[in-house]
């Protein structure tokens, strides 16, 4: 017997099985255009208010600015949409920002590594995300706990590292990242895009990918179909890591320098982008694509409110209440599922 | 039960591991203490010296400043952090004062105004000797307290108007300047502020085009520079910052916007990469407060209150609490301020009142 080709299973009766599973949905969903939607009006909003906003070199101005936010949101939307939380980007980018000061050509020491100096750093990076998912499903804390201990050891780690004096890079390659422009975006937003690129291509078509977004949809079912999802729930984490790592590397590019408190706000920072971008923090829901639109929401709003002249005195305020009503907007078709909101 | 037991066990293996840590750093605090009411023997005292933390170049020079004065005197500094936690702050003093505090001698940077009361009313009670520095509350006053030495703290208004004079000098007498606030709701970032507005008053051809705050932070000072670059472009020849972190932040935006050198940068606290920029003529001023200086001279008034050199009721009331000389550094003066060390000398129980420049009223 020949084997059947799956276009022959449409007519047997297992393919009316296979037929009868709920279609993915073609069309763009309301909710899914929400943030869109959202990101397009505040612009022109801020755009009518002043002419300076409306230019290209404030264009370059906010993906430059969004850059970084946008790599480390990236790595935070994969534990997110397993329905876990992350908020050691703080200690993670600290000890990555100080790392790669020190390895690549710097006023501290001989070394001058390069390229090779920069993956340590996101190894660095990896490797604290790695003891997240190892604390996590060894020893069963809750993610909350054992990313916010993890962010501990980070800064602590980059205190020992930076020892009482600044380390300055003077790698011009890496230094360069954030002042050289290619097709008018300095190359720090290039990585930006990349980076969205890889990470969507990873939760689009890897089975890492896939798992994640079913551990934060249905983790039991996933269990009883017998996947054991701790290595995925290990390599999340670790690649979460990763991004961080390298958003440490981003920073140190931009300030020439390698500070302890590179990745403060982050944290928060990212997790708001990716809720406001529309990745549930139930898990399940959004994805890389979404906490893009939101990394650059929430720039754009940054930048907007400084420039539209509002008081320093106000901005915190006014910033803090645009996205509370942004993220409302964004998830309330869905406000059955967000049920972590008690 | 075994389930039970064994995370209890974890818990004080660890606390043991924590508490032979601690062992190693204060075997060197032991000694008899003298009786309370008489002057210490110099080698009784315990000097401790407590600031933010040791990630920010100018606390860790003000701590090496701690060690140099008790290196004079044959003794060590207990150097204590606390990660800008008020918190952890109060909780490190606790347990200070929980030792032996007959000859206790602390140099404080309370993390903010509202945390020097209780510092004060522990040391107070303990019987410790306290010098404080930076915050404290307008209402509390060292003159009211027998072991409170001195409070030493700087003049924001008057950094603020040096350096602003300086970048308007640097500018030329005319153009625009943006200016990057501190934490806007600490009196650093407010003093320092005032002060930049009463240079501008004096220099009506300067006009402040924005101000907004980074938060003390190269971070956030390197976007919100970017920022109101793209708004005001060329009207910008100045950037006036409320400290050095933001400053250089500021320089970082201006060499990714393609404008280094163009545009006159100051900034307060004379961190080294700071010195360095100035050095290189990439920043125009900045304001040293001279952190090895405090963190030694504060040992000292201790020290020498202890000891029974300078008695705490024979130091003048205008030196119980005073704005310290600061000194504003430009390209002229910065080789002199390259490698801040403490000057030992500066720290002679005749000399530590030497650097008042006001009382603080």
């Amino acid at each position: 017997m020949t084997m059947t080709s799956p276009a022959e299973d449409t007519v047997s009766p297992e393919g009316h099985v296979v037929g009868a599973r709920p279609r993915p949905r073609r069309g763009v969903s309301l909710a899914d255009a929400g943030p869109p939607i959202a990101l397009v009006v505040i612009f022109l909003a801020f755009a009518v208010l002043n002419p300076s906003f409306r230019t290209v070199g404030n264009v370059q101005n906010l993906m430059d600015a969004a850059a970084v936010l946008a790599v480390v949101t990236c790595g935070i939307s994969f534990v997110l949409m397993m329905g876990s939380i992350d908020l050691s980007a703080p200690g993670v980018m600290g000890a990555s920002a100080i790392a790669v000061a020190l390895l690549v050509e710097n006023n501290r020491n001989g070394n001058d590594l390069g390229l090779l100096g920069i993956a340590l750093a996101i190894g660095l990076g990896a490797a604290l995300g790695l003891l997240s998912g190892l604390a996590l499903v060894l020893l069963k804390v809750p993610s909350f706990m054992t990313t916010l201990g993890v962010s501990a050891v980070g800064l602590g780690v980059a205190t020992l590292l930076f020892d009482g004096v600044q380390p300055n890079i003077r790698d011009v390659r890496l230094d360069s990242l954030s002042v050289e422009r290619f097709l008018g975006f300095s190359y720090l937003a290039w990585i930006a895009v990349a980076c969205v690129v890889v990470g969507w291509l990873i939760q689009r078509y890897t089975r890492l990918g896939r798992y994640a977004y079913a551990i934060g949809g249905a983790e039991e079912v996933l269990s009883l179909s017998g996947v054991d999802v701790r290595p995925y729930k290990v390599m999340v984490f670790t690649l979460a890591g990763a991004f961080y790592g390298l958003g440490g590397v981003m920073v140190t590019s931009q300030l020439g320098a390698g500070l302890v408190q590179a990745g403060r706000g982050f944290d928060f920072a990212a997790i708001t982008a990716a809720v406001v971008g529309g990745t549930l923090l139930v898990g399940g829901r959004g994805g890389v694509l979404h906490s893009a639109v939101g990394a650059l929401l929430v720039t754009v709003l940054t930048s907007g409110l400084v420039q539209a002249g509002v008081s320093p005195y106000w901005q915190g305020g006014v910033q803090g209440l645009i996205v509370v009503v942004a993220v409302a907007a964004a998830v309330y078709p869905q406000r059955r599922r967000n049920q972590v909101v008690k | 039960m075994k389930l039970s037991s064994r995370p209890a066990a974890a818990l004080v293996g660890l606390s043991l591991a924590a508490l032979a840590l601690t062992g190693c750093s204060e075997e060197a605090a032991g000694g008899d203490s003298a009786s309370a009411g008489e002057s210490c023997a110099p080698e009784d005292v315990r000097l401790v010296g407590q600031v933010r933390n040791e990630s920010n170049p100018y606390e860790a020079s003000w701590l090496d400043g701690g060690d140099a004065f008790a290196e004079s005197v044959g003794l060590e500094q207990e150097r204590l952090t606390y990660d800008g936690d008020s918190t952890r702050q109060q909780e490190q003093v606790r347990q200070v004062l929980a030792g032996d505090t007959d000859c206790l001698v602390m140099n404080i940077l309370p993390n903010g105004d509202a945390d020097t009361p209780p510092i004060v009313q522990g040391a107070d009670e303990a019987g410790a000797f306290l010098v404080t520095q930076w915050n404290k509350p307008a209402d509390l006053n060292p003159v009211d307290y027998d072991r409170w030495v001195s409070h030493i703290t700087y003049d924001g208004q008057e950094s603020g108007q040096q350096i602003g004079q300086a970048l308007v000098d640097d500018m030329g007498g005319s153009g625009g300047i943006i200016a990057l606030q501190g934490v806007l709701d600490t009196a650093a970032a407010q003093d320092r502020f005032a002060g930049l507005e009463a240079a501008l008053e004096e220099n009506p051809d300067v006009e402040l085009l924005d101000d907004q705050t980074a938060n003390f932070s190269r971070a956030e000072a390197l976007e919100v520079t970017r920022t109101l670059l793209n708004r005001y472009g060329d009207e910008v020849t100045g950037i006036w910052a409320a400290n050095d972190d933001m400053a250089l932040g500021a320089l970082e935006a201006l060499e990714a916007a393609g404008r280094a050198g163009e545009v006159s940068v100051a900034g307060i606290d004379a961190v080294p990469d700071a010195l360095t920029a100035i050095e290189d003529g990439d920043m125009t001023a900045t304001v040293s407060s001279d952190g090895p200086w405090q963190g030694g001279v504060g040992l000292a008034m201790g020290y020498c209150a202890a000891t029974g050199e300078l008695p705490v009721e024979d130091i003048s009331d205008e030196d119980r609490a005073f704005f310290a000389e600061q000194f504003l550094i430009t390209a002229d003066n910065v080789g002199d301020f390259q490698a801040p060390e403490a000057d030992v000398e500066a720290f002679d129980c005749g000399a530590v009142f030497d650097r008042v420049a006001e009382p603080l009223s």
